[in-house]
């Protein structure tokens, strides 16, 4: 239940319709008006040869099929992008392929090297050497700096947004910059410099209205130097990304479990509180209905943090959400037909279609919620627990938890959490830290 | 020798018959007749019948429609003459009409079997009126205990209405069958075993529930539950048809059964379409019962996380498919 969504920024040309143009346009004019600076236009005239559309070919139709946007970082024709740009291209070589347009109007061939899923980030290369180079930023710039984001905005040519930059975001796992400045669909992939010409991060996605996010240039950083390093292409992309979701939930699950999570009461119960920078939380409850005949209070948290695999497949995300009920007017029987509709429908947090996922196996048992581990006593609870494998990405699952008390008539607690892309052994050690701290005494 | 003249209704069952004695007989709309129909497409004085050593012979009295005959007669080729044989059929006016001699063999007595003479003792008010109280407290009842709104009875009323209807169409259409076929309605005997096998499917439903419940497993009812309304629906059907046909009883079963098996092939394969789908959503066992029907013995988290092996290794399997 995220406050706003993400959305990627590649243009899909199918989708470029008449409506979003006008309005981008109109929104964008007054801010182009307002904001020509000198080091605007100096950057504009320096760094546009080294700033590039890529573009996603279909081989049966010939035209492109999707359009990004990506900034030489090398002379040896090394050029960043977004994986979200090229990842049409890196599942199917052989129906797509990835090119490039310059700022002259120079056409070519790229060839994709490697990959950071979890960062979102690209590499790709053509076989010419390719000037400019621009240089990645060594220290991050002070929040409140103008920055300015490149790219080519649905497919209108090379174009600079304006923002100021707002620091690493603090509540998400993964770094991601906050950029406060307009970036669309087209400009993915694209570099945010500073007004040294510097990148200080990678266009990825926005919230709308300003709010829009940087990959961290130490990101991008780091992945030159492990392509540095390796000397040459990765042979199986696909293999990369399995290794990469499989050692990034490896260090975020040792990490989240080592913690010693925080709680909060809720209702009767105490539940798992804010964990930073993983989770943020939200509350409600019903009690400002006067209709109501009984009491429910919720609490739903949510990570940020949102791994794109393709257009209909995303990982990497957790939620959790708790819910404290009680019958008031209603009698046990009706109370356990509410219970029971609740229980009834909850559902995983990250989508997938049936191309890259089975589907969820559940299994359920009554499960006695002891209160410590030395009690063999406690309440009893129903628990239902579903696991869904990842068909390209092997020992990797996407789980569906829910557990709820079933031994009081007149209240009931409910705890559930989703992951998604975790391995068996972090998904087991995660249920069992998750009922050791959710629970109703 | 007499002749009887038998009057055929829908389906060519006897709605009664003439007897006549001597060598021929009148049929007509006039008194004087022997057979006196009452059917304005009938002439005063329509035909008469003769005896011969073949049959009848068929004479019209120059009547108005004519007669048509349907069944059994021979035409002697010297002459225009038609002969009717014992079991003719004919058609006057808008009567039809079956010719047979007072010899003409009859099928043997049925064998009023226990279960008729028993179903047929529900016909009474005392037995329908319970019961009916009975569902409709029951109806009523799983509404409200499922009910978690403020309770109106103007949300609910049609609802009510809406089932009792249902059920009273069902027992009039069996009735109005029963008096077709049998010329015995049994309007209550049929209410009332509608009512019963509802209530014992609803009884049986809710205690496969709890079973379920406390088994943890939603398969108990998946096979449980179509297996008990396949039986519950072939006992009602056959008792339906022994009240309103007069069906044998292995027709009866076999009608009874065959009709369960359609609906079963016919809702089997509106499902088959679903069957196999990927879908987004855990299919899992939600259902709750209310404390005092839990009975198992809840296990430690421990074991719990331990058994969890087995649904990722089911995970495994089915993203291999």
């Amino acid at each position: 239940m995220s406050i706003y969504n993400e959305t990627g920024l590649s243009l899909c040309a199918r989708g470029f319709s008449r409506a979003v143009f006008i309005l981008t346009f109109c929104l964008a004019w007054p801010l182009a008006v307002a904001a020509q600076s000198d080091s605007a236009r100096a950057l504009f005239a320096d760094n546009k040869a080294g700033i590039l559309q890529i573009r996603i070919i279909d081989l049966t139709s010939g035209s492109k099929s999707a359009i990004g946007s990506g900034f030489v970082v090398s002379d040896s024709g090394l050029i960043a992008t977004n994986y979200h740009v090229v990842q049409m291209a890196a599942e199917k070589p052989d129906q797509y392929r990835i090119e490039y347009l310059s700022a002259e109007g120079e056409l070519n061939h790229l060839k994709l090297v490697d990959v950071d899923v979890i960062n979102d980030l690209a590499l790709v290369k053509a076989d010419s050497e390719m000037t400019p180079e621009l240089p990645l930023a060594v220290a991050e710039p002070p929040i409140g700096m103008p920055v300015y984001a490149l790219g080519n905005p649905l497919d209108l040519g090379l174009t600079v947004v304006p923002g100021t930059y707002n620091g690493v975001n603090q509540t998400s796992y993964h770094p991601r910059v906050h950029f406060t400045g307009s970036l669309n669909p087209g400009m993915s992939g694209g570099p945010t410099l500073n007004q040294a010409g510097e990148v200080v991060g990678v266009n990825v996605s926005t919230a709308g209205n300003q709010i829009s996010f940087l990959v961290p240039v130490a990101a991008l950083q780091q992945l030159i130097t492990e392509y540095r390093v390796r000397g040459h292409e990765v042979d199986d992309i696909r293999q990369r990304i399995a290794q990469q979701l499989l050692a990034d939930q490896d260090k975020k699950f040792t990490r989240l479990l080592a913690l010693d999570w925080p709680t909060l009461a809720l209702g009767e119960a105490v539940v798992a509180n804010e964990l930073k920078p993983f989770i943020k939380c939200w509350g409600g409850s019903n009690s400002a209905s006067t209709k109501a005949q009984f009491l429910s209070a919720d609490r739903t948290c949510r990570s940020e943090d949102n791994i794109y695999l393709n257009a209909k497949f995303n990982s990497g995300v957790i939620e959790h959400q708790f819910f404290w009920l009680q019958a008031d007017q209603l009698n046990t029987v009706q109370f356990y037909a509410y219970y029971e509709r609740l229980f009834s429908d909850f559902a995983p947090g990250n989508k997938g279609t049936e191309k890259d996922l089975g589907d969820y196996q559940c299994d359920n048992q009554f499960v006695r919620a002891e209160s410590d581990l030395q009690s063999n006593r406690g309440r009893t609870t129903k628990v239902v627990f579903c696991a869904r494998a990842y068909k390209e990405y092997p020992e990797l699952y996407d789980i569906v938890f829910l557990q709820g008390t079933v031994d009081d008539s007149q209240a009931a607690f409910v705890s559930h959490f989703t992951l998604a892309g975790v391995s068996q052994k972090n998904a087991k050690a995660y249920a069992r830290k998750f009922m050791g701290v959710s629970k109703w005494q | 020798m007499a002749v009887i003249v038998e009057v055929l209704g829908w389906g060519g069952r006897s709605q009664g018959h003439f007897r006549v004695d001597g060598p021929s007989v009148t049929i007509g709309r006039g008194y004087q007749n022997d057979v006196v129909l009452d059917d304005p497409y009938i002439s005063a004085n329509h035909l008469r019948l003769d005896a011969t050593e073949n049959g009848w012979q068929l004479t019209d009295l120059q009547s108005r429609n004519g007669v048509q005959v349907l069944k059994n007669s021979k035409t002697e080729n010297s002459s225009s003459t038609v002969i009717l044989e014992d079991g003719a059929e004919i058609k006057v006016g808008r009567r039809r009409l079956r010719i047979l001699t007072d010899g003409h063999p009859v099928e043997p007595a049925k064998e009023l079997h226990r279960l008729e003479q028993d179903l047929g003792r529900l016909n009474r008010l005392s037995i329908w009126l319970p019961l009916f109280l009975i569902s409709l407290a029951l109806d009523i009842g799983s509404l409200y205990a499922s009910s978690f709104v403020e309770w109106q009875w103007k949300n609910h009323i049609f609802t009510i209405l809406g089932s009792q209807a249902v059920v009273l169409m069902v027992a009039l259409f069996w009735s109005l069958l029963g008096r077709f076929l049998r010329h015995e309605r049994q309007f209550l005997s049929q209410y009332s075993l509608i009512l019963s096998v509802g209530l014992i499917y609803t009884l049986l439903e809710w205690l496969i529930g709890v079973l379920s419940y406390n088994l943890s497993s939603s398969g108990v009812a998946m096979i449980m539950l179509p297996l008990l309304a396949m039986l519950l629906a072939t006992l009602l059907l056959s008792a339906n048809f022994a009240l309103a046909t007069n069906m044998l009883p292995r027709q009866r079963w076999i009608s009874a059964l065959g009709f369960v098996m359609l609906v079963i092939v016919v809702s089997i394969s509106a499902r088959m379409s679903e069957w196999g789908e990927f879908s987004p959503y855990p299919d899992y066992f939600a259902d709750l019962q209310v404390p005092i029907l839990q009975f198992s013995t809840a296990e430690s988290t421990d074991d719990f996380i331990d058994s969890l092996d087995a649904v990722f290794a089911a995970a495994d399997r089915k993203a291999l498919d």
